[in-house]
């Protein structure tokens, strides 16, 4: 009754500014994945009963956030982010972090060991130590640790395909400083699937990379309750040019698959869904969308895990949101106004009520960003922290017509997404016919031509630009000296270690590789031996290549 | 057939180890609708592989990407092996994330253009067909 009251006084405001109206929407607007904006949102365009869909705080569906307090218990985390050179220099800087009270940042491993290939690697010429900290072998994560209580220090690794090797090395770390394993705190990336369509670090075919990763769930749900074994990663589908429901439908069709894969392995939802949680993008760009994709993920994921997976805990049913601002959206040209852009992205993602937030820095378009760029990125976060009240009211755009109902149609899309998925069999399947790797392509495509043709406003680039000299960079250089540095160190390792213990270790791995995936073939005990005997991530990987082979990727678009 | 009425060949890869490829299959998707006959050789290949590949299949333009830092190293073996192989019509294109002062560096070895990150398409579609119709002309 009441809405239709409202329908007819908005006809009737149509009607009574038509001209003005009807100006404004020959151009329709759209947010990129094409859901509509409309000029203007009445209760009607909000579901009937907003509360019974959405609750409250702290309460399922969590659309309006996870806590019921939000921001004004607990502040978002203010994430840092940097990069780093060889093992000791790395473990200079971790033990100057936790000197000054902080926690190491998250590691970043260069693209041959992220990609299971030692120094020596004919593939690894001149990208060793490069994208991030070189590590061999447990030798290398020994001293990134010298002198770091493992058990006291949270350690994050940027790690995929060779995931579990870095989870043995740090727990036999671990053991050999005698620390009580069930305290291990820390996290993988571990999010493999996303390497084959988006990120491109994979290795071994689809199927056996997941056996991998529900190796590694399983072995921390049974031994190292503390730690997080998974990262999934949505926001690198942005990155590769995905619309925001692709971002949503695709993190979340990747989940569902190493849950399912999990449970299947017989382990309970309400014992390891709590370490599974999501790294996104939060973005300036269709900033009000951006805001109901937060809103709208929290209540897709509990109902997903209450309804579907069957979990009891509410905590489990908890979607956590950690985003970065999207790094392809900042311009080199005007490149102050990168700042503009992280500040607004940074305040879509305070009102999504996420987690924890890192900004771009200014800069970083150019090369190694300055030391002023971090301290402003992090000072923007403070500056919304602080200054602008946001974080005093939960879920402040809850109640919002246009909000609402953008975080229902958001809901809507991704829902028929994943069923999409469904339809063909799920995500692996997905992967494999290129299905993903197309529709990103089509998606990064479209927003390229509509940047080149202008219908798309970039500040600086195709509008409003101001030709001016790009600023002097700090490039990320090769360093010859650091590579052979490397190279020298493995070379050594293999002729001082006891090669017969490591050829009886990788053996046991190719064994229980051919066996097929199942609890009593985990994977994690025979990596865990090798590592101790000093075995190599590319010997480890090389045994595992040797049976499951490597990926193929389809390159139609 | 004369080789004027050959639909233009390109080869484009990923050498080295990196892995973004938004910008390559941009290139891609672009070349193809412009109507030419494109190989894309996907991620993680080896300068000797993309040349073999570019030799069998008899391409004009060999083009690569590079976003993570080891452009001067893999498009100086590129160029190299072209050489080598006695193929060193066959152009060779770089881009990426490349910083300007790399450009006159990358020249010299053989790269005979260089299309950084926000390079138009257009720009790009329309200077292999120029290369490719010198090289059918020579």
């Amino acid at each position: 009754m009441y809405l239709e009251q409202i329908k007819t006084a908005e006809d009737e405001w149509r009607q009574r500014h038509q001209d003005e109206i009807a100006r404004a929407e020959s151009a329709p607007a759209a947010c990129e994945d094409g859901i509509v904006l409309k000029l203007l949102y009445t209760p009607a365009d909000a579901k009937a009963d907003v509360y019974a869909e959405v609750g409250f705080p702290g309460e399922f569906p969590f659309t309006r956030g996870n806590d019921a307090a939000g921001y004004r218990n607990k502040l978002w985390t203010v994430s840092h982010y940097a990069g780093f050179g060889s093992p000791s220099e790395t473990n200079v800087l971790f033990r100057r972090m936790i000197d000054h009270g902080g926690v190491p940042p998250y590691m970043a491993l260069d693209l041959p060991t992220q990609l299971g290939l030692d120094p020596d690697h004919p593939m690894a010429r001149g990208e060793v130590g490069m994208a991030g900290t070189s590590v061999a072998s447990l030798r290398d994560w020994e001293t990134i640790f010298d002198g770091i209580d493992l058990e006291k220090t949270f350690v994050g690794t940027v790690v995929n395909a060779p995931a579990a090797v870095f989870l043995a090395m740090h727990v036999v770390l671990a053991e050999k400083q005698g620390a009580d394993l069930t305290k291990i705190r820390g996290n993988l990336q571990n999010d493999i699937l996303k390497e084959f369509t988006a990120r491109g670090n994979f290795i071994f075919p689809v199927a056996p990379s997941l056996r991998l990763v529900t190796d590694t769930l399983e072995y921390c749900a049974q031994h190292l309750p503390a730690y997080w074994p998974l990262n999934v990663c949505g926001g690198h589908y942005p990155e590769a040019g995905a619309n925001r429901v692709h971002e949503v439908a695709f993190a979340f069709a990747d989940a569902f698959t190493y849950i399912d894969d999990a449970i299947r392995r017989g382990v309970a939802i309400d014992n390891f869904g709590q370490g599974v949680f999501f790294l996104m993008k939060t973005n300036h760009t269709d900033l009000l969308e951006e805001v109901a994709k937060f809103r709208a993920m929290r209540k897709i994921w509990a109902t997903r895990l209450r309804d579907h997976y069957g979990a009891k805990d509410p905590e489990t049913m908890k979607c956590r949101v950690l985003a970065h601002s999207g790094g392809s959206l900042l311009t080199r040209e005007r490149p102050e106004l990168n700042i503009a852009r992280t500040t607004l992205a940074c305040v879509a993602g305070v009102l999504g009520g996420i987690q924890l937030i890192g900004l771009r820095t200014m800069d970083e378009v150019f090369g190694i960003p300055t030391e002023k760029s971090e301290l402003i990125a992090i000072g923007t976060q403070h500056v919304v922290a602080h200054e602008t009240g946001l974080p005093d009211v939960v879920d402040p755009l809850g109640g919002s017509y246009c909000v609402e109902a953008l975080t229902a149609e958001f809901e809507r899309n991704v829902l028929e997404e994943l069923a999409r998925i469904d339809r063909m069999g799920g995500m692996v399947k997905a992967i494999e016919s290129g299905y993903v790797r197309k529709a990103i392509a089509q998606d990064a495509y479209r927003t390229h031509r509509a940047w080149e043709s202008g219908t798309k406003v970039k500040v600086g680039v195709n509008k409003y630009r101001i030709d001016e000299d790009e600023p002097p960079r700090q490039p990320y250089a090769y360093k010859p000296e650091e590579e052979q540095r490397q190279v020298a160190a493995v070379q050594r390792l293999r002729r001082e270690r006891d090669n017969a213990a490591v050829s009886k270790a990788l053996e046991r791995i190719v064994e229980t590789a051919r066996r097929p995936a199942q609890s009593e073939s985990n994977l994690m005990p025979p990596i865990i031996e090798a590592v101790r005997a000093y075995a190599t991530v590319g010997e480890i990987c090389g045994a595992l290549r040797q049976v499951f082979g490597e990926y193929s990727e389809p390159t139609s678009f | 057939m004369s080789t004027a009425q050959r639909r233009i060949r390109v080869l484009m890869g990923k050498p080295g180890l990196c892995g973004h490829d938004r910008g390559i299959v941009l290139v891609v998707m672009a070349l193809r609708d412009a109507g030419m006959e494109v190989i894309y050789s996907g991620r993680h290949n080896s300068p000797e592989s993309l040349v073999e590949v570019a030799i069998q299949e008899d391409v004009d333009v060999l083009g690569v990407s590079i976003l993570a830092g080891g452009h001067l190293g893999l498009c100086e073996r590129l160029a190299k092996l072209l050489r080598e192989r006695n193929a060193q019509d066959i152009v060779l294109l770089a881009g990426g994330f490349i910083p300007p002062e790399d450009i006159p560096k990358l020249k010299a070895f053989g790269v005979r253009e260089v299309f950084r990150d926000g390079a138009k398409l257009e720009d790009i579609v329309q200077f292999i067909e120029q290369v490719a119709g010198e090289r059918a002309a020579a």
